[in-house]
């Protein structure tokens, strides 16, 4: 009797746990939020497009209103500086003075493995719930690397190529195609120089069009192993290189620079990785209207940018909060209006209620996306420095 | 305000400058100096593939544009010197002098372009030609933007020199006497003028070789990109996020620095070798060498057509969103630049009270030293002062990172007015001493013969003579620093948004317009200030 009697109990109680856990859940989540009203949230992100930059004020403005959080956007034209700053301020014991970095990718993975992050806090964040991490894997394994709820989600991103219609009627849709096309408008195409974020992207690109056995590539691999794997990517480029601008001995040093040679007209096409940058482009004037984007058919390697909170900051709870806040299908929605900023959103659009859908609008405009194609995911880590290093001793002098 | 003075005399006077400016400096150059015994980071550093062809690149250019700047500028003082257009060539240079050194390179990079407006006047067809101009391999789109840029940097500091003390009459003498003789113009020139001349310009000549050898902004906007200048390699390894790759860009800087200081070394050893040489040069009978009027009026005329319509540029730059080729005037639709300009004013107030504040506080601290302390102190002073200007600043900035972090001062704007005033500082007692040391001291003995207390001699017959270095040391403190970034950016964590840290975040975008905007409105103040300190600075009597 009191054996069947604790076994119910028991039984029950492990029926409640889920309700307790969320109620629970609930109860942190107003403390952190209480304790997050008046703080200042420094929000160290990169600040190189005006219209991002009015999308951080307009969210500054809704966290002052519902939460009594002050953000102030700490304008950096390189995310490094910041991971810099706090591992010299944790190094120094000094208070930190980064509460919310905008972060993926290599900084992610170096702050991770430098244990110079807060967390996890990602899963415990109510909004965490609305992303798609089934139909987005990348919104938990950044660049291959697991995220472990030491970063929230914030954007999607996928390698996309433009150009302008009337100029390039037939876009080359594969690396192969690539090729035929600066064969025949030779000093018309080129690409960022690695280790440009962009010119690296644009590289392991090639790399997955051209390796034998794509399995490699979510693994682990090492110097010998590269060189085996990647010998037809140096293949493709060593052909490709003699018809790009220059003949291929001079790039552009980051993708603003070969997006300006588009709009010039000194080249054909320029790449990106916000798939809306070029209707962006044309709604600011930039790039004319008969611009249009396209992704290659096989698929082109696609990433999630995050936030992530250093270990050392001064306003966890109230980063956590706009964390928390970015998440939201309002801001979400805002965030990829075109419009606005056109970023695309992390969430699962389709499980939203229909009014939180309804804010998400869709449509044909002009630089949008006539091929799209989907996202691949970025090799391991362990590809990067490699690629990089090789590619500055093959081509870099 | 004397009495006081001379009640702090001479510990006190000197202690602002001391605690506020020379010890942090020589402080962060310690700092960086230590970080040299990473062996690993000198292995990496060595076996980088662009180590060699970068390190000639960055040489090349350093040393190109500064001859070339010296040879036109000395062309330019031998044709105009005796003309009426003399003074009005004192204005010109310190107006080019004001104009930002990224502001140029900009405005310039769109002059040569393939599809910049010397392109789209030359060809008719339809996309640009294939012309290697911007980021050529050799360097030099670069050096030549260099060259003009500081030939206005090397007149001034000319101009200082011929007009400092008792300079300008003594040399009016000797050349009297040379020209008697029977030498021409030319030839007094070159061998009068040009001797004392080069000895006073030896500074400023190391500052342009060093400034061009490291500069990394307008390396990354003209300079050849596979391999790029070293001082871009060193940057990018700084700005990596790999700590291993941040100390290989700190050996990368140390490098750079040892081979500069060795070049310069290796020319001035030359020079001191070659000295009978010269001398038997500088005797040589009498010449009839004429002054070169034309060759000067030319480079005069291309130089500041140069200057004047490379920052002409930017206007319609920053106006039109975008300038298809091959319109020779964009369309005049847009603006938007402007106004995400004039939508946040707080970073131009910002910077405008920082740099004033920064520009006075200078100013201050410069004349209390140079009125407490005797003449023999400011040797060192100045060898620091000019040893700060002649280290990359790159280094500076790492030490006084460092620094100001372990002191507490980072990410407050004490740190950043610190900062700011560590190269406002120097430029202004290189540029005050000078003159304020040659104030001939019978006006004051006069004027206190004539009882007028030291507060109001110094106030009301010092001061106001020396009204012009005053002004035009104030408008250089104020233009040095107005236009800095990295103090903001790494000393105060971002956390103040001055002008250039938006100019140079919006930057990152690469949207032209927005870039071209913020170019001018960086170009704006300085001018205004040089231009100001011309006007108020003219002496009542001419």
């Amino acid at each position: 009797m009191t054996f069947s009697l604790t076994r119910r109990a028991l039984a029950s109680l492990a029926a409640l746990a889920p309700f307790i856990g969320a109620a629970r859940a609930e109860e942190d989540w107003a403390a952190i939020e209480a304790q997050a009203k008046g703080q200042t949230v420094y929000f160290n992100a990169w600040a190189g497009s005006p219209q991002i930059n009015a999308y951080i004020a307009w969210v500054a403005e809704v966290l002052k209103e519902r939460h009594g959080i002050t953000l102030e956007h700490v304008k950096l034209q390189d995310t490094g500086e910041a991971v810099r700053r706090v591992r010299d301020e944790v190094t120094a014991g000094k208070p930190g003075s980064v509460d919310l970095i905008w972060i993926n990718g290599e900084n992610f993975r170096v702050m991770k493995q430098e244990k110079l992050l807060f967390g996890p806090f990602a899963g415990r964040l109510p909004n965490f719930a609305l992303v798609d991490v089934s139909g987005k894997p990348t919104t938990i394994i950044d660049f291959a690397e697991p995220t472990d709820g030491f970063e929230a989600p914030w954007g999607m991103a996928q390698l996309t190529f433009f150009g302008d219609g009337q100029k390039l009627a037939t876009p080359p849709l594969s690396m192969m195609d690539l090729l035929q096309l600066a064969k025949t408008q030779p000093g018309r195409i080129t690409y960022p120089a690695p280790p440009d974020f962009h010119g690296t992207t644009f590289v392991k690109q090639v790399l997955v069009e051209t390796i034998r056995d794509k399995a490699l590539l979510d693994r682990p691999t090492d110097k010998a192993g590269f060189t085996d794997a990647a010998k037809p990517m140096f293949d493709y480029l060593d052909a490709l290189h003699p018809h790009l601008w220059r003949e291929g001995k001079q790039f552009p040093p980051s993708q603003a620079q070969q997006k300006q040679m588009l709009a010039d007209g000194e080249l054909l096409m320029a790449l990106t990785f916000n798939p809306n940058e070029p209707a962006n482009l044309v709604a600011s004037g930039e790039l004319p209207a008969t611009t249009f984007a396209w992704q290659n058919s096989g698929g082109t390697i696609g990433n999630t940018h995050f936030v992530a909170i250093p270990i050392n900051a001064q306003a966890g709870a109230a980063a956590q909060v706009v964390a928390n806040f970015l998440m939201s299908a309002e801001a979400q929605a805002r965030k990829a209006d075109l419009d606005i900023w056109g970023d695309p959103t992390v969430l699962d659009v389709k499980k939203l209620p229909p009014a939180e859908q309804a804010l998400f609008k869709s449509g044909d405009v002009p630089g949008g996306v006539r091929f799209p194609a989907d996202a691949i995911p970025e090799p391991h880590g362990s590809w990067v420095p490699l690629i990089e290093a090789a590619w500055l001793e093959r081509f870099g002098a | 305000m004397a009495r006081t003075l001379r009640r702090l005399t001479p510990l006190a006077g000197a202690l602002p400058l001391v605690l506020l400016w020379a010890l942090p400096l020589l402080l962060s150059l310690a700092i960086t100096a230590a970080s040299a015994s990473d062996t690993q980071a000198w292995r990496a550093l060595l076996a980088h593939p662009q180590l060699f062809p970068a390190l000639f690149l960055s040489m090349f250019t350093g040393l190109a544009a500064t001859l070339t700047a010296l040879l036109l500028t000395l062309i330019i003082l031998a044709g105009f010197q005796g003309t009426a257009l003399w003074h009005r060539l004192q204005a010109c240079a310190a107006a080019g002098l004001a104009v930002p050194h990224l502001a140029f390179a900009i405005g310039f990079g769109f002059l040569i372009m393939p599809s910049g407006l010397l392109a789209r006047l030359a060809s008719g067809d339809a996309s640009p030609p294939a012309w290697i101009t911007v980021q050529d391999p050799w360097g030099l789109s670069l050096t030549a933007a260099l060259a003009v840029k500081e030939i206005p940097f090397l007149l001034t500091a000319a101009f200082a020199a011929l007009f400092r003390g008792d300079a300008a009459r003594l040399m009016d003498q000797h050349a009297r006497a040379a020209a008697s003789l029977g030498h021409g113009k030319g030839s007094i020139f070159l061998r009068i003028i040009m001797p004392q001349l080069l000895a006073q310009l030896r500074w400023p000549l190391v500052i342009v070789f060093v400034y061009g050898a490291t500069v990394v902004d307008m390396a990354l906007v003209l300079g050849p990109t596979q391999p790029p200048t070293f001082a871009v390699v060193a940057w990018h390894a700084l700005n990596d996020v790999e700590p291993a790759a941040n100390r290989m860009g700190l050996a990368a800087t140390l490098l750079l620095t040892a081979i500069l200081a060795m070049a310069i070394l290796t020319v001035h050893g030359l020079l001191h070798a070659s000295r009978d040489m010269q001398r038997r040069f500088l005797t040589a009978g009498p010449s009839a060498l004429p002054a070169p009027r034309i060759g000067a009026g030319i480079i005069a005329v291309i130089i500041s057509a140069l200057l004047l319509l490379s920052i002409f540029l930017l206007l319609p730059l920053s106006a039109a969103p975008r300038w298809p080729w091959p319109g020779i005037l964009p369309p005049l639709t847009g603006g938007t630049a402007w106004a995400t300009l004039a939508a946040s004013p707080a970073p131009l107030l910002l910077s405008l009270g920082l740099s004033l504040a920064v520009s006075a506080v200078s100013i201050l601290i410069a004349v209390l030293w140079l009125e407490t302390q005797p003449e023999a102190r400011d040797r060192w002073l100045l060898w620091l002062a000019l040893l700060s200007l002649a280290v990359p600043q790159l280094a500076v900035a790492g030490g006084q990172y460092r620094l100001f972090l372990d002191v507490g001062l980072g990410g407050k704007l004490a740190g950043l007015f610190l900062a700011h005033l560590s190269l406002a500082l120097a430029y202004v007692m290189i540029v005050l001493s000078g003159p304020y040391r040659g104030f001939d001291g019978r006006y004051m003995k006069a004027a206190r013969a004539l009882h007028a207390s030291p507060a109001s001699a110094l106030i009301r017959v010092k001061l106001p003579l020396l009204k012009a270095p005053l002004l035009t040391a104030s408008a250089i403190g104020f233009a040095v620093s107005i236009v800095q970034y990295v103090p903001a950016q790494l000393i105060a964590a971002g956390r103040f948004a001055t002008l250039p840290m938006e100019a140079v975040t919006l930057s990152s975008g690469g949207s032209r317009p927005l870039t071209a905007a913020y170019a001018l409105a960086l170009t704006l103040p300085p001018l205004a200030a040089f231009l100001l300190a011309g006007i108020v600075g003219r002496p009542r009597w001419r």
